[in-house]
């Protein structure tokens, strides 16, 4: 009987046309590719700087791609020469189309001008993994980071850009971190715009 | 007619050239795109009126030359979009669409997670849609 039901149920999927699909492609199957990437740079390199300086120019080339990408969907089509502009591009706009919601929140560093983070309170490329003590400080989402350095650079804010944990009382896990750090000529370029 | 079409780079290195007309003037094409360039450079860098269209993608005509109209499209990344074409009264809005469609090209070619950023683009799939759009905007400028 089980076996009739299903039957009726093929032919049917065959006559109906084929449907554009979703836009998303499911977390298991990133994860599943993230840490193959995780475990191959870490055969190729030595050290941990090394493993991260990998990841985030892995990610440099995404960044680069997403921005031309974004900047052709979006409607409305304006180039952003503003900091906060592109900032806020980031924070929403490119937060929203790799992951699905915006960034938690986006704040400006007090001890120098230059600085500016993003904060997330678990990174998607994040949440199967788990750093073993011995490699210390090492963070994955230098991917992330990658990713935001090359979205940057493309639109013509030279930077740097780190990813931290930063451990929060009243939660056991860390709270995630993006450091950007701009360049002097953004900071200049900045002023004279006023 | 669209004589030549080209894609400058962020540095104006040239990433793709491609004429469209059997003479054998590539040079002076090419020596038409290089030029537009520095209207290009000059139209980003004073922009005519503040306020919304201070960003805009969509740079219009960049000057008429003797049988020539050459077009401009700038990108977020800077990178440049040019057209060259024969035609006397070529109205606004295709060449718009046409910019739009060759964007869409574009970014798909460089979404080729084999090409380098900044080296020329050497995709097939992109040279055809290109003479596509190409021979689409000849017929739909006509009627």
């Amino acid at each position: 009987m089980i076996g009739v039901g299903k039957i009726k149920q093929y032919s049917n999927v065959l006559d109906r046309s084929l449907s554009k699909g979703k836009q998303e492609v499911s977390l298991s199957a990133f994860a599943f590719l993230f840490s193959e990437l995780v475990q191959y740079n870490q055969t190729q390199v030595d050290n941990i700087s090394e493993l991260e300086r990998r990841l985030e120019d892995a990610g440099y080339a995404v960044g680069a791609r997403v921005l031309e990408l974004l900047c052709h969907r979006e409607k409305g089509n304006r180039r952003e020469t503003r900091l906060l502009g592109i900032l806020s591009f980031v924070h929403s706009t490119v937060w929203k189309v790799l992951f699905g919601k915006v960034a938690d929140s986006l704040e400006k560093g007090t001890e120098h001008e230059d600085e500016y983070m993003i904060s997330e309170k678990e990174l998607l490329v994040n949440r199967f993994i788990s750093i073993p003590k011995d490699m210390g400080t090492f963070n994955c989402g230098a991917f992330v980071a990658g990713i935001v350095r090359g979205v940057l650079d493309g639109a013509g804010f030279p930077a740097v850009v780190t990813a931290h944990f930063v451990p929060m009382e009243g939660q056991q896990r860390p709270r995630t971190t993006i450091l950007i750090k701009f360049a002097e000529e953004v900071l200049r370029r900045e002023a004279r715009l006023g | 007619m669209i004589a030549c079409v080209a894609v400058i780079g962020h540095q104006n290195n040239p990433l793709y050239i491609q004429s469209f007309t059997e003479a054998d003037d590539a040079l002076k094409l090419h020596h038409i795109v290089h030029c537009s360039l520095d209207v290009v450079e000059e139209r980003v860098n004073n922009p005519k009126k503040s306020g919304p269209t201070l960003n805009e993608t969509f740079l219009g005509l960049l000057y008429p030359t003797e049988n020539y109209k050459v077009y401009g499209y700038l990108t977020n990344t800077k990178v440049k979009f040019i057209l060259v074409t024969t035609d006397l009264d070529v109205r606004d809005a295709d060449v718009r669409n046409f910019f739009r469609r060759f964007h869409a090209a574009y970014v798909d070619a460089v979404s080729n997670p084999f090409h380098v950023p900044g080296k020329k683009i050497t995709s097939k799939t992109f040279a055809e849609r290109v003479s596509n759009i190409v021979k689409s905007f000849g017929l739909s400028s006509a009627g």
